[in-house]
């Protein structure tokens, strides 16, 4: 194929390496396009749109392949590119197969792609593929090979002719070069000094493994012309750089001899230089046929030069507009052709102009996440200087300094609108993480021979850039859980008479300052029988009276897993321990809800951005420290009776019949005290890792949002808290990092 | 200085193309598809018009003939970059007006070869 051979990276003085990466990119996009649309394809009713959408994919990666020099992704797309292009004509049926034929080639491109672009890997084998590829195309033709292969077939034959020597036309280069050996006509002229002719020929003889010339009778009708023929499989660009030692490249122009040509490439004779890669509409607007007349009279130098464009790979249409003006010879041929052309276009236009997805390209930038981040870091200060401001005028006299206060009123809310702006840029949508799993559930379900369909709800649920990356391994984890142990096998699922196909879905929603995602399945659910007497096999304390959710919640506990068996699918070590884990360390939470027989559903609660935090800030002695909002429970007015000491140093609080740890911040911290008869009297109930602890704090300061610091970048780690924060007042308060609190209170 | 207005979808070929008319001293406006190129046409003239065949919204035959149809294009240059180098292809973008075609991929030099052949 010409279409798919280029060779260089640098031409016309031009390095085309300096476009490797957007295409790298751009191509990435595409096929990541194309495998959800695959996905999303109903096989039975596929939609045109879709199948154009697919379609335009292939065609796009395989043009900027083929461009950049990157044969290998060229070829693979180009063939992808054919079975998508009888499919979207309606001239093939997709089938699963075919679809699986396609996802798997996207795999190899993404690996191709990969490799080219220095991240290694091995060489990626595609004969399989192909093969594939070419075997469905290739059975369209035996199906429906009874079917007229609607326009393009048709027309040779009607426009054949129009075209009065089909054997005289130009032969298309676009076999030429891979083709092997053809015999084509060679014309030199027309020329001063025939000698010239025989030096050509003389010329092509000395070169070995050039191919055999022979003299051909003179044509009346070609003065001053030479013919030869010639049998070669060297491409013709390579015998015209060889030729124009000699002659002018105009002066050369080659034909087809063979009588089977217009057979197999029923496009070449419709128009000279067909398929050669370029052309001109002589009669169209802007065509630079200015000398069109003159050109026309004589016709035999006309194809010469057409033939010698053709060659060079592109062409103009002798009497379009701006067409260069020795092409016109071609124009009765050609005019014949657009009347058997018009149905044809037609039918291409209407298709073409059906409205299409819009691509978002226009409207967006890239930009790099250091510089956005470097944004957010600047208007976290701004918010600081803007608290502190605020804090300084609460002294100030409104009725003296109105102007001051009404100002300082303003740069409270744009400070907080520009906060919210510029944190909604690294805000990315949730179905870049959605996309990723309608892929892994269909190959997951079909190695353990289940039906299970995704559905996706609140895909435009935005959520910080930061977290997506964080959370996808977890929620990867969960939905391979949903799959391997919640859904049943076909069979029993009819059994129960549930539908035969399982449904799993992942929905996200903003609640508050929170983002809630959910992965529910319709499968067998959580049985509290197993999990507690699994628990005890394990040597987890489960006694018979825990709640339901406290049950639901053992799945969580380190080395737990309720298959009965470890499969290679969910059973690999990292137990959902690990995602619970991950989950936390995000500030997240994580809640089970299960109802044996028809499912379970796992809540994954997650804060929108790692930078800003809605805290609870408390004060003990002088310092102040800040409570996620998050893991907040409750805080209440605590009085001496309700405290009570265990085992030597240990103490809890009752509340409501329930006892928890109490931690005193005072000691964890050693905050200095000055007034010695001071009373801690309150008390906030945190949340974390399961568990629940009670915090004794001297006062509640308020509830705000901060921006978080990184303690350990700046400073070093320090246990017991997550980061810090600068408060209205320019002081520095920190973060408290209430799982390590709460895992503090076990020991 | 002549003008081209330069239509591809693809960003790295838009590039690529934008880049070599721009090397040969060519002033080039980009659009990303016919829509595109067929808004940023409005009110304007250029000396060549070059664009890709298949692209979301509007393709280069439909574009084609918008601006054929605008006195201010009646006479320009339009070039289809197409990786389909098929009759049907060409019929449709003779019918629409079009001045010629050039096969992708192509080489920059082949561009500016064929530019120079229409742009005087």
């Amino acid at each position: 194929m010409a279409e798919t051979s280029t060779d260089n990276s640098q031409s016309a003085g031009i390095d085309l390496s300096q476009f490797y990466q957007v295409f790298f990119e751009e191509a990435g996009e595409n096929l990541e396009n194309m495998e959800q649309l695959l996905m999303k394809l109903d096989i039975e009713a596929a939609d045109d749109e879709e199948l154009n959408a697919i379609f335009r994919c292939a065609h796009s990666i395989k043009g900027g392949a083929a461009t950049f020099g990157f044969s290998d992704v060229a070829e693979l797309t180009h063939k992808m590119e054919t079975l998508l292009d009888k499919l979207r004509r309606h001239e093939l049926s997709p089938t699963a197969p075919m679809v699986d034929v396609l996802l798997s080639s996207g795999d190899s491109l993404k690996a191709m792609l990969a490799r080219h672009a220095g991240a290694g890997g091995e060489e990626v084998d595609t004969t399989e593929l192909l093969f594939n590829i070419r075997a469905f195309v290739a059975g369209e033709g035996a199906i429906v090979a009874a079917a007229p292969q609607m326009p393009v077939a048709a027309e040779p034959v009607a426009a054949a002719p129009a075209s009065t020597a089909v054997d005289n036309a130009p032969l298309s280069t676009a076999v030429a070069p891979t083709t092997g050996q053809r015999v084509v006509e060679l014309r030199v002229g027309p020329l001063t000094d025939m000698a010239v002719a025989d030096n050509l020929a003389e010329l092509f003889k000395e070169i070995t493994d050039l191919g055999t010339i022979e003299v051909m009778p003179d044509d009346a009708s070609l003065a001053n012309v030479r013919r030869f023929k010639v049998t070669t499989s060297t491409a013709e660009s390579e015998l015209l750089d060889l030729f124009t030692f000699h002659v002018a490249r105009e002066q050369v122009a080659f034909f087809s001899l063979e009588a089977a040509a217009p057979a197999a490439k029923p496009a070449a004779p419709a128009a000279p230089a067909a398929d050669a890669g370029f052309g001109f509409f002589d009669d169209a607007p802007g065509s630079p046929a200015a000398a069109a007349p003159a050109a026309s009279a004589a016709p035999a130098p006309a194809p010469a030069v057409a033939a010698a464009e053709k060659a060079s790979g592109y062409g103009f249409f002798d009497d379009a507009p701006g067409a260069p003006s020795a092409a016109a010879a071609a124009a009765p041929a050609a005019s014949a052709e657009i009347a058997v052309a018009k149905p044809a276009v037609a039918k291409h236009a209407a298709r073409a102009e059906k409205p299409q997805a819009a691509t978002l390209e226009a409207s967006t930038i890239r930009v790099s996440v250091e510089k956005v981040d470097q944004l957010i870091n600047l208007v976290g200060e701004l918010v600081i200087t803007q608290a502190m401001l605020a804090q300084n005028s609460r002294g100030l006299d409104p009725v003296v300094y109105q102007q001051l206060v009404t100002g300082l009123t303003d740069l409270d809310r744009n400070t907080r609108d520009l906060q919210e702006a510029v944190m909604s840029i690294r805000m990315i949508p949730m179905s870049t993480v959605f996309s990723r799993f309608p892929r892994m559930l269909r190959d997951l379900a079909n190695k353990l021979g289940k039906k299970v369909e995704l559905v996706t709800q609140g895909e435009a649920t935005e959520l910080d850039k930061g977290l997506v990356e964080k959370i996808t391994d977890p929620l990867t984890h969960l939905v391979r859980n949903s799959c391997d142990h919640g859904v049943e096998m076909p069979a029993d699922r009819i059994a129960k008479g549930k539908p035969e196909v399982g449904t799993i879905t992942l929905a996200a929603s903003h609640q508050g300052g929170s983002i809630v995602i959910e992965v529910r399945d319709d499968g067998r659910g959580l049985n509290r029988d197993k999990l507690l007497s699994k628990a005890r096999e394990k040597g987890i304390d489960a006694p018979d009276s825990m709640t339901d959710s406290e049950v639901w919640g053992l799945i969580f506990a380190p080395g737990f897993s309720t298959a009965d068996q470890v499969t290679d699918v969910s059973g690999r070590g990292v137990g959902m321990d690990v995602v619970k884990k991950n989950i936390t360390s995000l500030g997240g939470t994580v809640e089970i809800d299960s109802a044996e027989g028809y499912g379970m559903r796992v809540a994954v609660r997650l804060p929108l951005t790692l930078a800003i935090m809605d805290g609870m800030s408390v004060g003990v002695g002088e310092e102040v420290y800040i409570l996620p909002l998050s893991s907040v429970v409750e805080s209440f007015q605590v009085s001496p009776e309700m405290v009570k000491t265990v085992g030597g140093s240990g103490r809890v609080v009752e509340v409501r019949d329930e006892y928890m740890p109490v931690i005193e911040l005072e000691k964890v911290f050693q905050v200095p005290r000055f007034d010695w008869e001071h009373n801690s009297g309150i008390m906030v109930v945190v949340e974390a890792e399961g568990g629940r602890v009670a915090m004794l704090v001297d006062e509640l300061l308020g509830q705000q949002q901060v921006v978080v610091k990184n303690l350990e970048s700046n400073y070093r780690k320090v246990s017991d808290v997550s980061g810090a924060t600068i408060m209205g007042d320019g002081r520095v308060a920190l973060i408290l990092d209430v799982g390590s609190l709460v895992r503090r209170s076990r020991h | 200085m002549h003008s081209i207005l330069a239509v591809d979808d693809s960003a790295s070929m838009r590039q690529m193309v934008a880049f070599t008319l721009k090397s040969a001293g060519y002033n080039v406006v980009e659009a990303v598809d016919g829509q595109d190129a067929w808004e940023k046409a409005g009110g304007r003239s250029f000396d060549l018009v070059l664009t890709d065949q298949n692209m979301p919204r509007m393709d280069g035959i439909s574009l084609t003939k918008k601006l054929r149809e605008d006195p201010q294009f009646k006479a320009t240059p339009i070039l289809i970059l197409t990786t389909e180098s098929s009759d049907q292809m060409k019929q449709a973008g003779r019918a629409a007006g079009a001045t010629g075609w050039l096969v992708k991929p192509f080489d920059p030099n082949k561009l500016i070869e064929v530019i120079q052949k229409v742009i005087r």
